[in-house]
């Protein structure tokens, strides 16, 4: 849908006439919603909205470039000293086009159709980051990387995460398989679907999410469906950036075989659900908490 | 004692009864009819169960296993038939929150959502998961007070030299729901990111994140209120002819009022605490119940709190199974069907 949406005000906008300069040294990229953008080959003044596209900029090494970020981007420390435009449900447009980026990084988790079409009007590039997968992630972080010239750096970074995920998965890979229910939010209940990275990287972590085929990436999901599936451990993702809302399994789950055996595993919500440098620390923490024969 | 005025208390005493044994006769049905839509309800859901073990377990009111696994057991009883319960106490304040509402202010638009009533209980139960999140009784009992807050100052500022129009009523009401939205806006700025992404859904009216512990309130609070309202159905009838003339007629205006206001606040609080803002129940069900079984408040009421609550299990239904195992949301629902309805009932002659 978002996909579609995100096509059709380009399609629009594509129309009027543009005025941008095309010059002979910008380079073509293509978003992950498939968006053509074109950038000059120095990039240095960038916004990102959202704070798992602020931990890539860091974490590749471009954090000086950083002229804006949200109020969610608390991480690394850094971040937090950068000038704020909002927080990424609503950033604000004029401070955004007052600190004059050539570059405003979207997730698409913070969903800004109309505010995409009104940065390109100013000649400011919007560059979508939409993972759906582990490889997805590091093909972003790669990206990234290339888009603010350092890509060597990104490059070594998706190499060393590539190197863990690898060692991650073949220590459980002998170890039998764990179904598991990832439970998003209590009340309502709400789990991570097919379109979700974390279904990828549940799958990693030697276990098997119940909710693997749900269409969609966070869908609400019906609590007796969850109570039927017989999950064998419940992953809760709380602690982080999210307070401690989510620290207890909903009233339906009490009697799930992981309730009523104790296998209800809480992860550091920062590490799990932003798609950034620090997902495989997620993965690993998962993996560890499914399988602790595995890590001995 | 004359003739004719003993004829009168003759023909009087014969339409008491002639009401009585019609709203007895109508709410037996709905009653009926809610007692299958319950059933029919809890065996329908996401994940398939056997059809004649569930109804022999339900019908045995969960004594009896009937051979059903314990999973399915605990599914029956633990997860879906309080939902249908809840769906139908929830139905059944709203509507005859409305249905009294509307005899009392004399206005057919009258109901808690347009009235701003819904969104005072929404801040009041906010406020409460903001700042004493850890007691579950302080939901329904802060969205009551944030309900029966909501009712006065709607009242108060309807009310002109004139005395409270139609106009006047609703026009407060609009206001009193946008200046209410923002205070909702604001105090989800105060709640950490997960819980506002949960009052989204709850906003729209939600039954699935609904405490099982809330539900025997919920309930109490649905079928004392609806008794006490109906008890003074008369009054309210009177009512309708207009305050001026109801006094002169005996009615102790005043305190029907209060009366009024305290129990469709009470019902919308708790109906509000459990599961967000149902919209369109308050609306559309009143207006059934009275085009289908006339405007005697007496009838209307009670067959207005179970028609409310038969159509909030339909509604309910429909959100849990139509696009299972994922689910929508039950407000979505009900404005699907009521907002259609309700533009019929205003175009029909």
């Amino acid at each position: 849908m978002l996909v579609i949406a995100l096509s059709l005000t380009f399609a629009c906008s594509s129309v009027g006439p543009s005025n941008k300069n095309q010059s002979a040294a910008n380079k073509e990229y293509t978003d992950d919603v498939g968006r053509r953008i074109s950038l000059p080959a120095h990039v240095d003044r960038v916004i990102s909205l959202a704070p798992n596209v602020t931990e890539i900029m860091f974490a590749v090494g471009a954090g000086s470039s950083l002229v804006g970020n949200t109020t969610f981007c608390d991480f690394p420390a850094e971040a937090k000293n950068v000038e704020k435009v909002g927080d990424t449900f609503h950033p604000s447009l004029e401070r955004i086009i007052a600190l004059r980026p050539q570059l405003v990084l979207v997730s698409t988790a913070s969903q800004l159709e109309g505010f995409t079409e009104q940065l390109r009007s100013h000649n400011i590039e919007v560059f979508v980051t939409d993972p759906h997968s582990l490889e997805d992630i590091f093909r972003s972080i790669a990206q990234i990387g290339e888009l603010v010239g350092k890509q060597d750096t990104a490059n070594t970074l998706v190499t060393k995460l590539r190197e863990r995920t690898t060692a991650i998965e073949n220590a459980v890979k002998p170890l039998p398989r764990v179904r598991v229910f990832y439970q998003l939010s209590a009340e309502p209940l709400y789990t991570a679907g097919r379109d979700s990275f974390v279904t990828d990287l549940i799958k990693r972590a030697g276990a098997d999410s119940v909710t693997a085929e749900v269409p969609g990436a966070w869908p609400k999901y019906s609590a007796e469906s969850a109570l039927a599936a017989k999950p064998e451990a419940i992953i809760l993702p709380t602690g982080g950036s999210m307070g401690e809302g989510n620290s207890t399994v909903a009233e339906a789950l009490h009697n799930s075989p992981a309730a009523q055996q104790g296998r209800v595993y809480k992860i550091n919500d920062d590490h799990l659900v932003r798609p950034g440098p620090r997902i495989v620390d997620g993965l690993e923490e998962m993996a560890r908490a499914l399988h602790p024969t595995a890590f001995k | 004692m004359t003739d004719t005025s003993q004829t009168v208390m003759v023909a009087n005493a014969q339409q008491h009864r002639v009401t009585l044994k019609k709203t007895l006769s109508a709410c037996l049905l709905l009653a009926v009819a809610l007692l299958v839509a319950v059933l029919v309800a809890s065996l329908l859901g996401s994940e398939r169960l056997p059809f004649s073990s569930s109804l022999c377990s339900l019908v045995s009111l969960g004594q009896n296993q009937c051979g059903l696994s314990a999973d399915q057991f605990d599914i029956l009883f633990q997860i879906r038939l309080p939902r249908v319960l809840l769906a139908a106490a929830v139905g059944g304040s709203l509507a005859i929150a409305g249905a009294s509402y509307q005899a009392l202010l004399r206005n057919p638009l009258a109901e808690p959502y347009l009235l701003g009533v819904s969104n005072g209980a929404a801040v009041g139960t906010m406020l409460a998961l903001v700042f004493f999140g850890r007691f579950a009784w302080s939901r329904p009992l802060m969205a009551f007070v944030g309900a029966l807050l909501a009712t006065l100052v709607v009242y108060r500022l309807a009310r002109g030299k004139a005395g409270a129009t139609p106009e006047r009523l609703i026009l407060s009401g609009v206001i009193v729901t946008t200046f209410l939205s923002s205070a909702i806006v604001f105090v989800t700025t105060l709640m950490d990111a997960t819980r506002i992404r949960s009052f989204t859904f709850w906003l729209l009216g939600d039954l699935s994140g609904a405490s099982r512990g809330l539900l025997p309130l919920t309930l109490g609070i649905t079928f004392l209120a609806t008794i006490a309202l109906t008890l003074n159905a008369r009054s309210l009838n009177l009512l309708m002819l207009g305050e001026r003339d109801a006094f002169d007629l005996g009615v102790e205006v005043a305190r029907v009022r209060i009366l009024v206001f305290v129990l469709a606040s009470l019902l919308v609080g708790s109906a509000v605490a459990a599961s967000g803002s149902v919209g369109y129940v308050g609306l559309v069900v009143p207006h059934l119940t009275r085009l289908s079984l006339g405007s005697d408040n007496r009838i209307s009421l009670p067959a207005a709190a179970l028609g409310g609550a038969l159509f909030v299990i339909v509604a309910d239904t429909i959100a849990r199974t139509v696009i299972a195992p994922r689910e929508l949301p039950v407000g979505a629902i009900t404005a699907l069907i009521g907002a259609p309805l309700f533009i019929y009932l205003l175009k029909r002659p």
